[in-house]
């Protein structure tokens, strides 16, 4: 890839663990690739397959889901959040679409060295497997709307 | 706080969206280019105003924004800003000032997460900050007014800890009429201060404080004690958490009538947690600690001075002549140096009380038996604090012979000579770097404050953790005795090393934000819960398996075209907004008020279709800080 290609990163960071240990990396005057932006979420659990496909769909081009791990303040949520990915992951693999897109860990509120693992190898990750495939997200972002609409008897919705 | 208001504003069906850039006084506009910011999100629709200031959460610039409101018929604001756990409530209120819900609006981190994590690329970072700008505009398209939750609330606070910060806590809240229950593990209220004799800063013993607190505890009605108790269960939420408390010891009845507890259930509004410090142990050889019979803790000396009678100190059969102070014992400690903690952390922090309590007592000594040779073995004296300076003075004027060491290169305790059953070895930099021996008949450590092993309470209360081990406040400047967890509250050394002037000030603070928590019969929660659309329910049932908390979710039976169907409702005093349901419902029926799927693929697309800064800035643009 072109040495200035610049990957649009999304991190889905929870509010009681993730969100507070990117602000301590800023505390801390640590720095990162500034395309990495972060978005404060009670908890990733919220989020359906269909919301990252969605996002692949429209040119994320990779998503850090930053939990709290074991530590995450809601009962049973992580292991629901993980399943979750898991599936995802599936999916993707099955769709064609790089499964390194998507990355589950967990980000305590003082885990600077973490986070910035986390961010600088999905950098490096992206900027080697370059831009998402857009047109193959989109059509796993229907499909997986369909099924989940499917499970309950449910059409795919035409609009 | 913010108060439930009557839907003020009826939302405009087109977005006028006020934009309001912080510079945070350079710590943002040196890293990025704020007015570039605020010219360049004018470009997405919907923004009507777009301004920039040097302190938006300043009383002129939170004046600004309610200005705007009404001048401009704004009817949604984005801040640009510190991050949301510092402002996002100023600025909320800021908005309902100007008539606006509180909920039509949007915070964004371009500081910690912007300026100061990308300094080294103000381009990058200022394409970032408007990028996270129109995600948050592109949220605020879906954003709705929402009205706070009211739930009737119990005007009783649990307060566990019955030591010097609890005492003074349930006080101070029964004065304000709360109701308190106040729960000790050992079989007295006292706590630590009950072994410590003569105390800085007015030589008053441990004892006779917590008698007088005890005494007012006792005497009041609003106050109920329940000693060798621990607590066993806790769910609920502010103003509305249920507790179940039992006996401390893990044995049969017998104990249970020994101490009097009982398996018990309270119903408490807030509860305040004053569960104390340990004292530092001493690794085994760590300064000579048991490995030489005249070494002692602190606390242990506090208790033989106090015990001593006219005719000297006595120890192990010695008469002590020569003492010796050796500071910073399991404080201040350096990685490489230091043995690390059981969690292979090493503890870097100060104690904050050792050195004061160390002067304090060499001088009360000295003042009881004037022949005694006190040494003092110190890195740094640190007696911070009103007064507190006077006892170094005066230690230096009563002859204590002071020695400085490197922290990297402690003393070394070693078996003496001569009839001295110990002697230190240092570095002294008081006399740069002269080796020095000093042999002792007794020496004291001035053992630290360490977090308590408070493991059952941490997991029932969920309280988040310091990298110190201690509880951890919200913001040490802007909520110092808050939690994450609404409703709980600190006080004293269970925080951090206190000295008992700052655990009383601790104990007062938690205990007026606990009244004012539940100064009405009800209280005000989060509004971030979850939220059916009855239209869009099929009532397939997917979402109920989801739920962990037992009644968040309801089933409720509506007549639909003549037949009854079983959709799903939420009830909000149970739910605790995690999302968990969300994912899972085929028709997105079940959605976060405040955190819908909509509003987070709007900032997304937000993001992708940010507008990118004109190059290049003409200085003299002068259209920023206008309405558009």
């Amino acid at each position: 890839m072109a040495s200035d290609y610049k990957p649009v990163i999304i991190v889905l960071a929870t509010s009681a663990c993730a969100y507070p240990g990117a602000d301590a990396v800023g505390k801390a005057h640590l720095e990162y690739p500034a395309n990495i932006s972060v978005l404060r979420v009670p908890s990733p659990v919220v989020f359906p397959e269909d919301f990252y496909l969605r996002a692949f769909a429209r040119g994320v081009d990779g998503i850090i889901v930053a939990s709290c791990g074991t530590d995450c303040p809601y009962e049973g949520v992580y292991q629901k959040l993980s399943r979750r990915i898991d599936r995802l992951v599936k999916r993707m693999k099955s769709g064609g679409l790089e499964i390194e897109r998507v990355r589950l860990t967990a980000i305590c509120t003082v885990c600077i060295k973490a986070f910035l693992k986390e961010v600088n190898q999905m950098n490096d990750k992206l900027r080697s497997l370059g831009p998402v495939d857009r047109e193959r997200a989109e059509a796993l972002w229907r499909q997986s709307m369909a099924d989940l609409r499917a499970s309950v008897g449910l059409p795919a919705q035409t609009a | 706080m913010i108060r439930s208001t009557a839907q003020v504003e009826s939302v405009a069906p087109e977005p006028r969206i006020g934009v309001y850039v912080c510079r945070c006084g350079g710590n943002i506009s040196d890293v990025i280019d704020t007015e570039k910011v605020a010219e360049t999100i004018k470009l997405v629709p919907g923004v009507r105003v777009s301004k920039v200031h040097s302190f938006m959460c300043s009383e002129p610039g939170q004046a600004m924004i309610a200005e705007d409101i009404k001048k401009e018929q704004l009817n949604r604001v984005v801040v640009a800003s510190c991050s949301p756990f510092l402002h996002e409530l100023t600025f909320r209120v800021a908005v309902r000032r100007g008539g606006l819900n509180p909920y039509l609006y949007e915070h964004v981190n371009i500081r910690e997460q912007g300026s100061w994590s990308h300094h080294g690329d103000p381009e990058g970072a200022t394409v970032k900050a408007i990028r996270l700008l129109a995600a948050a505009v592109h949220r605020l398209y879906h954003a709705e007014p929402l009205e706070q939750i009211r739930l009737p609330s119990h005007r009783r606070a649990l307060v566990i800890g019955g030591g010097i910060a609890g005492l003074k806590a349930a006080v101070d809240l029964a004065a304000k009429d709360v109701g308190v229950v106040l729960v000790e593990r050992e079989p007295q209220l006292g706590g630590r201060l009950l072994g410590l004799a003569s105390l800085f800063p007015n030589d008053e013993s441990g004892r006779a404080q917590i008698d007088r607190l005890v005494g007012e505890v006792q005497n009041n009605r609003n106050i109920e004690v329940l000693t060798g108790t621990v607590i066993k269960s806790v769910s609920g939420f502010l103003g509305n958490y249920d507790i179940a408390v039992g006996p401390a010891s893990a044995g049969g009845a017998a104990d249970v009538e020994a101490g009097g507890a009982k398996e018990k259930k309270l119903s408490v509004g807030a509860i305040i947690v004053a569960t104390g410090h340990d004292y530092y142990r001493p690794g085994s050889g760590e300064y000579g600690f048991k490995r030489y019979t005249q070494v002692v803790t602190m606390p242990e000396f506090i208790d033989l001075l106090a015990g001593a009678s006219r005719d000297g100190i006595e120890f192990n059969g010695q008469r002590i002549r020569r003492i010796g102070f050796m500071h910073c014992v399991g404080s201040r400690q350096i990685e490489g140096i230091h043995q690390p903690q059981a969690d292979g952390r090493v503890n870097d922090y100060c104690s904050r009380v050792c050195c004061t309590t160390v002067l304090h007592q060499a001088l009360h000594a000295k003042r009881r038996f004037p022949y005694l040779a006190v040494f003092d073995f110190h890195q740094d004296i640190r007696t911070y604090g009103r007064l507190h300076e006077d006892y170094y003075r005066r230690a230096s004027e009563a002859g204590v012979v002071f020695f400085r060491f490197h922290g990297d290169e402690p003393p070394l305790v070693e078996g003496g000579v001569d009839g001295y059953p110990v002697q230190v070895r240092l570095k002294d930099w008081l006399t740069w770097g002269e080796e020095i021996v000093v042999p002792l008949d007794l020496l004291v450590l001035a053992v630290g404050m360490v977090a308590r092993d408070n493991r059952e309470l941490v997991n029932l209360l969920k309280l988040p953790i310091g990298a110190d081990r201690f509880f951890q406040e919200v913001h040490p400047k802007l909520r110092p005795v808050e939690t994450s967890v609404n409703g709980i509250l600190l006080a004293g050394t269970a925080q951090a090393p206190m000295t008992i002037e700052e655990t009383l000030a601790s104990a007062s603070a938690a205990a007026s934000k606990a009244a004012c928590l539940l100064a009405h019969d009800s209280v005000e929660l989060e509004t971030f819960k979850a939220r059916v659309d009855a239209d869009k329910c099929i009532g397939c049932g997917l979402c109920f398996p989801e739920c962990a908390y037992e009644g968040a979710l309801v089933r409720t039976n509506v007549e639909r075209e003549g037949k009854t169907v079983t959709l799903a409702s939420v009830n909000p005093g149970l739910c605790v907004g995690c999302g968990a349901c969300v994912p899972v419902c085929p028709t997105r029926a079940i959605d976060l008020q405040g955190w819908t799927l909509s509003q987070f693929e709007a900032m997304v697309d937000g993001l992708l279709s940010a507008p990118l800064p004109s190059q290049p800035a003409t200085s003299e643009s002068s259209s920023h800080g206008k309405a558009h």
